[in-house]
């Protein structure tokens, strides 16, 4: 199976659990589902997807939005705080 | 707090309460010996308004905690002599177990908590302060009760004072309530306290807020005022006479809501309204810049109020002291065009995103997290996307901490607020490059920042082609009564709140879904398994109405108390 490199950023809450905001991997995931899956077996997240936003070169997209080599994905937990 | 010597009989009287079977109180006295040196007498002093609100939280807290009917206490400063009484805590409940546990629990946070300081003079002629177990001076006693009361109120939702509500006198902290909270303060009413007007209160109804001694308004001319920004081409003097016909709706001043209101109210904006239910607490200060430290204890919106017209007394400001809710909330902003999101809770965000949406309203919505933000627009001019276009249902209050459980750095806050009021102008200004759809986000710590695009959503609840959320309707009542329900309870889940030992005490010919003792409930980690709705029954209805309410805050829309409790279970049956 063919892996590709993406930039990945953590927002808030997940910021706080995987310790740093950015990071790049080499992934066989083809959605950010999956991609998702992966880094919450791996860094033990405590919120899942259903409950997250995901942001691909600067736009909300879909979960099962095909995943691009070099795509930028963010993840971003609901914030209230003021 | 009290400077004079406490009377323990008009004390006990106070806490008097037919429906008590029991009282408990605890006197301290000053003794004659401390650390092996000989006690002559003592002073006590006091960060009196720090004391008090903190007093005020441990008692709401006991009273939520142990279902109490009434709890006092009440503490000296000034000069006692031996054997005289330096603080008075007395309970009253429904039974002897709540009653000592509570006396217990509220002496222990008092000594604890509270910023009091005493000051021993020995038989040798010295002399010396005695901090409490844990201070050394005024600065580290402030974060200290602070912290504590940080750590309080995240697991124990504030429950609103409100004597008339819940048929008893409610908490009250010694004598100094009064002084502490300004007479216009106490009233709960759901309208806007319409307090226009055209020049600054120095020294006026607030008490202790501290206002500096401003130029009088006569000596400033409007056109001093705004002119290093009428001077900007894009704004001019008809930039600025939009600002004045302009109608601004503010919620929550608290971290974000402090340099928004700031900003707002010096750039012009005509008619101000400041929605803020909360007073202001020590915590408060690291971040909320509108208010000064001698102002804890009084409530925030009549601070601000009082602030802003200092600031620009070429504006209109009104406070609102009540909350936001569905019952009031078209109706308030209704003569408003902008609503400006400063709130720190899912529930008042959505609901502002729903008000916008169907009542046509400019919204312009932050939240932060730690050292992160971000700022949202909904322009209902525009066919960008809605809150609920990304976050169809409201996320679950408590799956992200709140600035009280995460902690945050004051300035976030200040950079997001000023964001807000950033945005409301270009919008009011039609300046370009509005934000408008897209949700800006900011790393403060990496100071990285982008914006990411949404679509309209045509399946949104809210704003979709076919929308559920037609109309802002108001949540049901959190009390039913037996009577209404004619003794049908199949459409509830009944869940015993009562201790195993009141339980026993009294057997109820009802089948209960569940029992959980109100003690052992925690409304962020409920281990009950049985489906909404619930209704919740104590003996007597309070210590259910009371973790109702907390249940509802945080999320749970099907929960209720039954009024009366089981004597009106049993009646009704």
């Amino acid at each position: 199976m063919s892996t590709k490199t993406l930039k990945i950023g953590y927002y808030a809450l997940l910021r706080e659990q995987r310790g740093l905001s950015e990071e790049t991997v080499e992934t066989a995931a083809t959605t950010p589902e999956e991609l998702y899956a992966t880094l919450q077996s791996e860094h033990g997240f405590s919120l899942d997807a259903n409950q997250l936003k995901v942001v691909i070169n600067d736009a909300f997209k879909a979960w099962d939005t095909p995943l691009q080599p070099n795509d930028n994905v963010v993840f971003i937990p609901p914030v209230a705080g003021g | 707090m009290s400077d004079r010597p406490l009377d323990p009989q008009a004390l006990r009287d106070s806490v008097r309460n037919v429906e008590a079977g029991g009282f408990v109180a605890f006197e301290g006295w000053v003794r004659n010996h401390n650390e092996g040196k000989t006690v002559e007498r003592l002073e006590y002093e006091a960060y009196e308004a720090v004391a008090v609100s903190e007093g005020n939280a441990i008692l709401a807290d006991a009273m939520e905690r142990f279902g109490l009917l009434e709890a006092k206490c009440v503490h000296r400063v000034g000069t006692l002599e031996l054997e005289d009484m330096a603080v008075w805590v007395g309970v009253s409940a429904a039974h002897r177990g709540e009653a000592f546990d509570a006396c217990r629990f509220i002496i222990d946070s008092v000594k604890h908590r509270l910023p009091i300081w005493k000051k021993e003079h020995y038989t040798d002629g010295d002399s010396g302060w005695v901090n409490c177990e844990h201070c050394a001076h005024a600065g580290v006693a402030l974060e200290h009760a602070n912290h504590h009361h940080g750590a309080s109120s995240t697991a124990t939702p504030q429950p609103t004072p409100g004597p008339s509500q819940e048929g008893n006198s409610g908490p009250a902290f010694g004598d100094s309530v009064a002084k502490a909270t300004p007479n216009d303060t106490a009233v709960v009413s759901s309208k806007i306290q319409d307090e226009t007007c055209k020049t600054p209160l120095l020294g006026g109804a607030g008490g202790g807020l501290n206002s500096n001694n401003a130029p009088t308004p006569a000596a400033i001319t409007e056109a001093g005022y705004y002119a290093r920004q009428i001077h900007l081409k894009e704004i001019g003097q008809a930039g600025q006479d939009k600002l004045r016909q302009a109608r601004v709706f503010v919620v929550g001043a608290g971290g974000l809501g402090s340099p928004a209101l700031q900003y707002l109210a010096a750039a012009g904006i005509g008619h101000l309204a400041i929605c803020e239910a909360d007073s202001l607490e020590a915590s408060n200060l690291h971040r909320q810049t509108l208010f000064d430290a001698p102002g804890v204890g009084q409530p925030k919106a009549l601070l601000a109020a009082e602030r802003l017209r200092a600031l620009n007394p070429f504006i209109d400001v009104v406070t609102l002291t009540d909350r936001i809710t569905r019952a009031n909330a078209v109706d308030l902003v209704r003569d408003y065009d902008v609503l400006v999101d400063c709130t720190d809770n899912f529930e008042t965000k959505f609901l502002l995103n729903d008000v916008s949406v169907l009542h046509k309203k400019l919204l312009v919505q932050s939240s932060i997290y730690q050292y992160e933000g971000q700022l949202f627009v909904y322009n209902p001019d525009h066919d960008g996307p809605c809150v609920r276009c990304l976050w169809p249902e409201m996320p679950k209050p408590g799956c992200v901490g709140s600035c009280a459980e995460v902690g945050v750095l004051g300035a976030i806050p200040g950079v997001f607020g000023s964001l807000q009021a950033m945005e409301v102008l270009k919008h009011l200004l039609d300046l370009p490059d509005k934000l408008q759809g897209d949700t800006f986000f900011m790393d403060l710590l990496s100071l990285r920042s982008y914006k990411a695009k949404a679509e309209r959503n045509h399946d949104c609840p809210v704003c979709g082609t076919h929308p559920s959320i037609t109309a802002i309707v108001a949540e049901a009542p959190v009390e039913l009564d037996a009577a209404d329900l004619g003794g049908d309870w199949s459409g509830y889940a009944l869940i015993d709140i009562r201790d195993e030992e009141e339980a026993d005490g009294e057997r109820v010919p009802i089948p209960f879904a569940a029992h959980r003792p109100a003690k052992d409930i925690q409304v962020d980690a409920l281990d009950i398994d049985v489906p909404e709705p619930w209704l919740l029954v104590c003996s007597r209805g309070m210590r259910s109405k009371y973790l109702a309410m907390a249940l509802r805050k945080a999320g749970h829309a099907q929960v209720f108390s039954l009024r009366g409790g089981t004597k009106a279970l049993v009646s009704a049956k």
